[in-house]
């Protein structure tokens, strides 16, 4: 009898592993792409990420999948919503039965829905989300290949305090966990260089900014940064261009979303000289996997460039399908380990993660912020110096290691 | 803020006496048996301007509540309540900086004709259909829209009037065709709940509508080009412009004020429309059946006047009307499928405070949304929250509203959606 138990008990966990094994590798493999996709999101640099994504896919089946299975990249809406994050990312892992999710652009996504794939022990590579407290919270499953906002921004500053005889600059931000670390950031280091900062913070749908332009104008500033992502980046820009205060009256540093060069010019068509910040490897820098996929990317969308964002998603996709290859398993915690120890060569750079379980951040004196961050995210600036100029063609003007041109400030 | 005690005191001074006024003057009208419908609003504004002084002649003596009576406590409050802030924030540029002030007025003046615009188009439809078109603002998108287009990719070098007037077309028999469709059974008695009914199948167009767009047109933003340059203009001289100077984009007047050439261009555009449109309203046939119908339906219908069609005629011109705002600014503002949504939001606002279903009241609704604006965006002193709370501005005009007077400024007292006054 007791025998007979046994042999039943050892039966039981055969099928039982069977049945998980045949549930991990059953085909295909889904993984999740988080984007936003309505208002108030930013839909313009969503439809790219999700352009991307889906790139990314196709060229990950054309070289043989994942685990022998093909990869299927579920796309969630998350209209740049906090709520509506936490809700795409529990019906991603609990109906679609995705093993891991990428992509993100707004950093409130980022915030919102980590703790969900976390709790659900499956793992997470946020393509464009910048906030700090999303790695720093120092969770297994959460990883990120975007810049951290505290770091990003000081290259807003230090950019900022090159500009001659500057003493004031006005921030425009919008009040979201992205936009507001940011521009205290930024504050806090044009502090350090003895230069004032006023912020205006927006709700991320205002269309009009008339009345904050005035305002900004009375301030006289010497310099103005905007951290808004989506067309109010480019509302704000050529509606203070229309005001006198544009990037052709003082020195302007548009929002990242000026980067889709063609959008850019046509919405602000009086913006030439604005700087933009760039996330990755300059385009002059480009291997050959990244010129590969801005074809791809400009003949899917029929857009100019492909830009930083749409980058990320594509190798926040990539990276997870590696990590699962190497893995062998679907499994969350395998492919966690598999993160952890992966170098992949992706189309902003080598992507590794060197802080995590086996290493934490402190043991290099870092913040909790690193971990399981990508530390060699390129940050440029680069200035539109000719009306219609592509980004990939814009002058990078900071840092000198990536400068191809000298920065031009107007009204100097 | 300098000295934050003058201003909360004296604010908290004017709620209280608001208060008392408001619930004060409502129990001396109704003892004495006589209309109470604006007593609320005419005590709180007396007691907030002026405090027991002005309160208590009025509780004693009890007068007719005329439009003056309203208006110049009203005016009063606001007086009181800008002179206490000039007091406790005297280096605010609401306060200090002239120039600043009346840049802001003229950028409320103008944004606020235009919110008043957008609005008259859901007045006209709730003051004939009674029912509030949730697909208002996929109209003023697709005025963009198809402005875009025309001006752009279909047809450049098309000239923008005639583009307009496509635009406005469409919209209007875009509008013609869903009220005959899916807005008949409404009056035909074959919905039980004709309202609700009314609202679902208007949000409904306005998700076909969004994603129909976003699926042909993409979701990248869209902007067209200026559609008229401004002359070029010097007064009173070249060498000393001070009082008017153009350039194609910008007007300067008194070396201060700078309005740009979309938002100026579309504000005298919603100006003539909507002369034209009282006219239509006020002088023709058409416009006067429309107005019969909004006031007794079945009246209208003994007198000869089909309903029914002025019932698509209403949800047709509504739309047009949203179309044409979108249609102006979409040279000015970056369009996208969803951009509707907040010029929609505001439109709700403006329609309760002016009035449910009065023209007039969305024009005049419209413009105080734009001032309370222009001046909540200027003068809070804290530029990171004065700009963050736009959205938050009409509400709390929205919100005063239906606490002093429900039936909003130029509403009438029993104002249903069918029966608001035209």
């Amino acid at each position: 009898m007791k025998r007979f138990g046994l042999l039943a008990a050892t039966a039981i966990l055969a099928l039982a592993a069977y049945s998980g094994a045949a549930e991990a590798q059953s085909c295909p493999i889904k993984i999740g792409g988080l984007t936003p996709l309505s208002a108030p999101g930013a839909v313009g640099a969503g439809e790219g990420m999700r352009a991307a994504m889906l790139i990314a896919e196709k060229d990950i089946n054309a070289a043989g999948g994942i685990l022998g299975c093909d990869l299927k990249v579920i796309i969630a809406d998350t209209e740049g919503l906090p709520e509506k994050a936490s809700a795409m990312m529990e019906k991603l892992i609990t109906q679609d039965g995705v093993v891991a999710v990428g992509g993100a652009y707004h950093s409130s996504v980022g915030v919102a829905s980590k703790d969900v794939a976390n709790n659900r022990k499956i793992p997470v590579v946020f393509a464009e989300t910048w906030n700090d407290t999303i790695t720093g919270d120092k969770q297994k499953f959460i990883f990120r290949i975007a810049p951290l906002s505290s770091w990003a921004s000081s290259t807003l500053w230090q950019a900022a305090l090159l500009v001659p005889n500057i003493k004031k600059v006005a921030i425009l931000t919008e009040n979201t966990d992205y936009g507001i670390p940011a521009a205290q950031e930024t504050s806090k280091g044009l502090a350090s260089g003895g230069v004032e900062a006023v912020t205006f913070s927006v709700d991320i749908g205002t269309q009009d900014y008339a009345g904050i332009v005035e305002r900004m104008k009375a301030e006289k500033p010497d310099y103005i940064i905007v951290l808004a992502t989506g067309e109010a980046g480019y509302n704000f820009a050529q509606q203070a261009a229309d005001a006198g205060m544009g990037p052709q009256d003082i020195p302007f540093q548009a929002g990242q979303v000026a980067l889709e060069s063609k959008a850019y010019w046509e919405n602000v068509p009086d913006g030439n000289f604005a700087f933009v910040q760039r996330i990755g490897t300059p385009a002059n820098l480009w291997s050959e996997k990244a010129l590969a996929l801005n074809e791809a990317y400009k003949a899917v969308t029929n857009r100019g460039v492909i830009e930083s964002y749409s980058m990320e998603a594509y190798d926040s996709i990539a990276i997870l399908a590696q990590a699962i290859n190497e893995a062998g398993t679907t499994d969350g915690d395998a492919i966690v380990a598999a993160l952890e120890g992966i170098s992949h060569e992706g189309t902003l750079g080598r992507i590794y993660f060197p802080y995590g379980t086996k290493k934490d951040p402190s043991v290099d004196g870092k913040g909790d912020e690193w971990w399981h961050q990508w530390p060699d995210v390129a940050l440029t600036m680069i200035q539109y110096q000719e009306e219609g100029q592509s980004s990939v063609d814009a002058p990078i003007v900071w840092p000198d290691a990536y400068k191809t041109g000298e920065p031009i400030y107007v009204n100097q | 803020m300098e000295f934050p005690h003058i201003f909360w005191g004296v604010f908290g001074w004017m709620i209280f006496w608001a208060v008392t006024g408001s619930i004060a003057t409502r129990y001396f009208y109704l003892r004495r048996d006589l209309d109470t419908s604006n007593a609320p609003f005419v005590g709180a504004m007396l007691g907030a301007s002026t405090g027991p002084i002005g309160l208590v002649p009025l509780c004693l003596n009890t007068p007719e509540l005329t439009t003056r009576l309203m208006v110049m406590p009203a005016l009063a409050s606001v007086g009181v309540l800008m002179i206490a802030f000039g007091f406790a924030d005297p280096e605010n540029f609401c306060v200090a900086n002239g120039s600043f002030v009346a840049s802001q007025i003229v950028n409320g003046l103008i944004i606020g004709i235009i919110y008043g615009f957008m609005a008259l188009g859901l007045t006209l439809i709730f003051s004939i259909l009674g029912v509030v078109s949730f697909a208002h603002g996929e109209f003023y998108m697709i005025g963009g829209m198809i402005t875009y287009f025309l001006t752009k990719v279909w047809l450049p070098g098309i000239n923008p009037i005639l583009a307009i007037s496509l635009a406005c077309l469409a919209a209007f028999a875009i509008g013609a065709a869903f009220e005959r469709m899916f807005l008949t059974p409404m009056y035909e008695g074959k919905v039980d709940r004709p309202v609700e009914y009314g609202i679902l199948v208007t949000f409904g167009l306005a998700f076909t509508i969004q994603y129909f767009v976003q699926a042909t047109a993409g979701a990248n933003p869209l902007k067209a080009s200026r559609y008229f340059d401004f002359p070029r203009i010097r007064l009173p001289s070249s060498a000393d412009p001070w009082l008017i100077k153009t350039s194609r984009g910008n007007m300067e007047l008194f070396e201060t004020i700078s309005i740009s050439n979309p938002r100026f261009t579309a504000a005298v555009m919603c100006i003539i429309v909507f002369g034209a449109l009282m006219f239509f309203l006020h002088r023709t046939w058409t416009g006067k059946a429309l107005r019969a119908v909004s006031q007794d339906r079945e009246a209208a219908a003994i007198a000869g006047i089909n309903p029914d069609r002025m019932n698509m005629l209403a949800f047709a011109l509504g739309g047009m009307i949203a179309a044409l705002a979108g249609a102006m600014l979409v040279q000015a503002f970056s369009w996208l499928p969803q951009v509707g949504a907040i010029p929609a939001m505001r439109s709700f606002v403006i329609l309760v405070l002016g009035g449910l279903g009065s023209i007039p009241g969305a024009f005049v609704g419209g413009v105080i949304v734009g001032l309370f604006e222009a001046a909540g965006t200027g003068c809070l002193p804290d530029p990171q929250k004065a700009a963050s709370y736009i959205p938050a501005y009409g509400m709390i005009i929205l919100t005063l509203t239906l606490l002093l007077r429900p039936t909003g400024l130029f509403g009438r007292r029993f104002a249903t959606g069918a029966h608001g006054k035209f």
